[in-house]
């Protein structure tokens, strides 16, 4: 039990106060912060609503004449909204969030290409390499490497696509499943998170390879 | 409570406004109706100061010669004065931080130690207590515009890319004018609350802030009131001043070495800044500049000149655009809308390029000087409640680490979170039986610690003698909405608090302030005690409202000469309430706080055996 910073009322810990509506800011996960059930599958909209709505009525802005203790509950409370909020928005982020709340370990630092992207990877990276060099000795080339290239991107966006497709069905064929049978669900997720990461950092690569000609 | 104003404490001009009822408008001097404050500060021997227009007016005898004796006739003949300009570029810079081209600047600096010192005759300035002069000006002249209120409560904005140091630095000033700082606000941000107010078209709007010292881009989403920052960047030593300091240099250039002193650069970059402004609007101007010994240069600069030199800096800007919408994940073509800020705006190849860049028209309907202020007092608009719909949601601008094994900088908070935010992490020992552990705050985006910002030290302890591994302290790390750093740590073993002793690497601590606040002979030490008695007051507030509710629902858990002496405290503290005696509200918050822990301490229990019996009913049913 904690006392609400404003009305001191005895409470279960919340984020704000069920009696008064005062900021109380006791730590809870992600999805309680924002009260939304603990399911992956999430309507951004309604993440994005309930953060806002939360956000009007607990935020510093709103207790910047009130007394010390209510302007620290809401500064924590809106700090753990924040994280919460941020946290859950982005699908992969949610995943791994998840993940870590169920007690699954994720290798730390794990900077191994995923098996089946291994020779997509290696492929880019020479493009980029070839793009970068003739670019450098202002070659003729260049042009027709970047068209290459922008052509590859496109690929990248389709395969990231039908990644994130695959994530969205994931998450629905966990949520569908009861606690005790997800812990194979959970490698799945492991696994395609990991892919996901590769390709995010991927196709911000091209991308940042491509503006330099651009700019060049 | 009194009323909140807003205040754009800037590198060339500081302003003061204010809401009148929902509209934002800037206080203007009572004599010259000048909106613009001049962040211009003359210093005299003997202690007296002089802010805006009136130290301009001074310079000419105080600066003739600004490192020696003062010659000229006036009330200060034959004493050395210092006339100060671009305060903002020293705030919250330890000596060793300031740039060469900023030393250069005045010979009076004295750039030893964490604070950058003006040292004036006997006495020596900080550049937090030179802010507050041009801090207190701004009062004063809020005050006799509305002679019927009290001037004490502020929102002041910094820099966007201001980092922690800076920050605290303008907090520091506004302590040191009486004022209480209810929030720091970001510029570029303020600036978007003014249009914001105007019914700018919701979406991603892009500000473009270049000042006089500084420069800020900010990438905002705005939807339904409420204004979140995706991304900032920027750099907090490019402004209109480098500009100027390049047509300096290119005036001088071939004057003979004898002249090319440090008042030749001074005198040289006021003319330079004048001719910027002159070609804003035409093709070409003369530059005279009349040196020591009759010696005169004159020289031809047109506008095509001018772009050249000023150039490579526009690029930066640009430079840094890229890099904010690379953090928003947007492309240039993704913005809706691009807010001009800053004065240094007005050139015709800053408006240009931008509008390349972006490849839209900027939006410049309000007065770049004025709408940062505007925007300042719409947020304290927010903050007093008389805007309830809109909501400002920050961010960081530098990530935030601790030093790790190795001189390895290992994030905590990156940059660009919104803020308010929080992180935790977990420390333990290294070796058998050490009773502290020390901790080393950063800010900055570079992998090694050398290279980022050292922002404070502290020592986590004392911890109870265990074998090595064994102690785990969180340490939460929590930066509130002015950006600025707040570090609490815990055992979690015992849970018990540990005393967090932040010591900043540059800047001035509490004792300092303190000293300075003590030291400072004006009527804002009036100010200062009545702050203090409205706290105090608001305690007792607080402490009265709970304990009356509590008397109420578990009054059953009081025995009656419990609940007398309990009654006859409150009774007490509600009649000090009233009075102004300070020292006795408080002295009866405590007493009575000490009498009714035991009554707090019964409730508690009370309610966890509530808990429990329901639990074993549920249990059972």
């Amino acid at each position: 039990m904690v006392q609400c910073p404003s009305c001191a009322r005895l409470i279960k810990p919340a984020i704000t106060c069920p009696g008064c509506g005062a900021p109380v800011g006791s730590e809870l996960d992600c999805f309680a912060a924002l009260g939304l059930p603990p399911r992956l599958q999430i309507d951004t909209v309604r993440l994005e609503q309930a953060y806002h709505d939360l956000g009007r009525r607990i935020h510093p802005d709103r207790f910047a004449s009130s007394p010390v203790r209510l302007r620290q509950a809401s500064l924590r409370a809106t700090a753990l909204l924040t994280r919460a909020y941020r946290t859950l928005r982005d699908p992969v982020a949610r995943g791994l969030y998840t993940l870590e709340l169920n007690g699954v370990k994720l290798a730390e630092n794990n900077k191994n290409v995923p098996p089946d992207l291994a020779e997509l990877v290696f492929e880019v990276q020479e493009q980029l390499a070839d793009l970068n060099a003739e670019r450098s000795r202002g070659g003729e080339a260049a042009r027709g490497l970047n068209a290459e290239v922008t052509a590859r991107r496109a690929e990248l966006q389709r395969t990231m696509d039908g990644l994130m497709d695959e994530l969205n069905a994931l998450f629905a064929r966990i949520d569908a499943n009861d606690t005790a049978a997800r812990d194979d669900l959970y490698a799945e997720l492991k696994a395609i998170l990991s892919k996901i990461a590769y390709m995010r950092t991927l196709i911000r690569d091209v991308d940042k390879e491509l503006d330099l000609t651009r700019a060049a | 409570m009194s009323r909140i104003f807003g205040i754009d404490l800037g590198t060339t001009n500081s302003l003061i406004a204010l809401l009148e009822g929902k509209t934002p408008r800037v206080i203007p001097d009572p004599a010259s109706a000048n909106a613009l404050l001049p962040s211009v500060v003359a210093l005299v021997p003997d202690g007296a100061v002089f802010v805006g227009d009136s130290a301009i007016e001074m310079e000419p005898r105080l600066a003739l010669k600004p490192d020696s004796q003062v010659s000229g006739p006036g009330p200060h003949r034959g004493e050395a004065g210092a006339v100060v300009r671009s305060v903002k570029r020293y705030m919250g810079l330890g000596g060793d931080e300031v740039s060469p081209e900023d030393r250069r600047r005045y010979a009076f600096t004295d750039f030893a130690g964490p604070v950058v010192r003006f040292r004036v005759g006997e006495r020596s300035y900080t550049p937090a207590q030179i802010s507050a002069e041009i801090l207190k000006a701004l009062k004063r002249r809020a005050e006799a515009a509305l002679p019927d209120e009290k001037v004490d409560r502020v929102v002041i904005t910094v820099p966007a890319y201001f980092n922690d140091g800076q920050r605290q630095a303008t907090k520091d000033a506004g302590r040191l004018a009486g004022l209480e700082v209810v929030r720091l606000v970001n510029e570029p941000t303020a600036a978007s609350l003014a249009y914001g107010l105007n019914q700018m078209a919701e979406g991603k709007v892009a500000v473009y802030d270049f000042g006089g010292g500084t420069f800020d881009v900010s990438i905002l989403n705005i939807k339904g009131g409420i204004f979140e920052v995706l991304a900032t960047n920027g750099d907090t030593h490019l402004g209109g001043d480098e500009i100027d300091r390049a047509v300096a240099d290119w005036l001088l250039e071939e004057a003979p070495d004898s002249v090319r002193d440090r008042r030749a650069w001074n005198s040289a970059r006021l003319v330079a800044e004048d001719a910027k402004k002159r070609l804003t609007q035409a093709n070409s101007v003369e530059l005279r500049l009349d040196l020591e010994g009759g010696r005169r240069i004159a020289r031809v600069l047109t506008r095509a000149d001018l772009e050249r030199m000023a150039s490579p800096f526009v690029e930066r800007t640009l430079a840094c655009c890229g890099r904010a919408l690379e953090d928003a994940m947007l492309r240039a073509s993704e913005v809706d809308a691009v807010v001009l800020v800053g004065g240094s705006t007005r050139m015709p190849i800053v408006r240009r390029r931008v509008e390349e860049f972006f490849g839209r028209r900027p939006l410049c309907s309000l007065d770049p000087d004025q709408v940062v202020a505007l925007g300042a007092a719409v947020q304290a608009g927010v903050l007093m409640g008389s805007h309830g719909d809109m909501l400002l949601l920050d961010v960081v601008p530098l990530s935030l680490g601790i030093e790790t094994m190795g001189g390895v900088m290992e994030r905590v908070i990156h940059r660009n979170t919104t803020i308010p935010t929080s992180a935790a992490e977990n420390f333990t020992t290294a070796v058998d039986n050490q009773t502290h552990v020390d901790i080393h705050v950063l800010q900055g985006e570079r992998e090694l610690a050398n290279d980022c910002r050292s922002l404070a030290r502290f020592k986590l302890g004392p911890i109870e003698p265990q074998p090595a591994g064994l102690p785990r302290i969180e340490v939460t790390f929590l930066i509130d909405a002015n950006g600025i750093l707040n570090v609490t740590a815990r055992d979690q073993r015992t849970g018990r608090e540990h005393s967090v002793d932040v010591k900043p690497s540059y800047g001035l601590t509490d004792e300092e302030i303190e000293r300075m606040l003590e030291e400072s002979i004006d009527l804002g030490e009036q100010d200062l005690e009545r702050r203090l008695l409205i706290t105090t007051r608001n305690e007792a507030d607080q402490i009265l409202t709970a304990l009356g509710k509590q008397l109420k629902e578990y009054g059953e858990l009081v025995a009656a000469d419990e609940r007398r002496r309990i009654e006859e405290t409150s009774s007490q503290l509600e009649a000090a309430r009233r009075g102004d005696d300070r020292e006795l509200i408080g002295r009866l918050v405590e007493e009575l706080n000490e009498i009714t822990t035991p009554f707090a301490e019964r409730i508690m229990d009370h309610a966890i055996k509530i808990a429990l019996q329901k639990k074993s009913i549920e249990e059972l049913s």
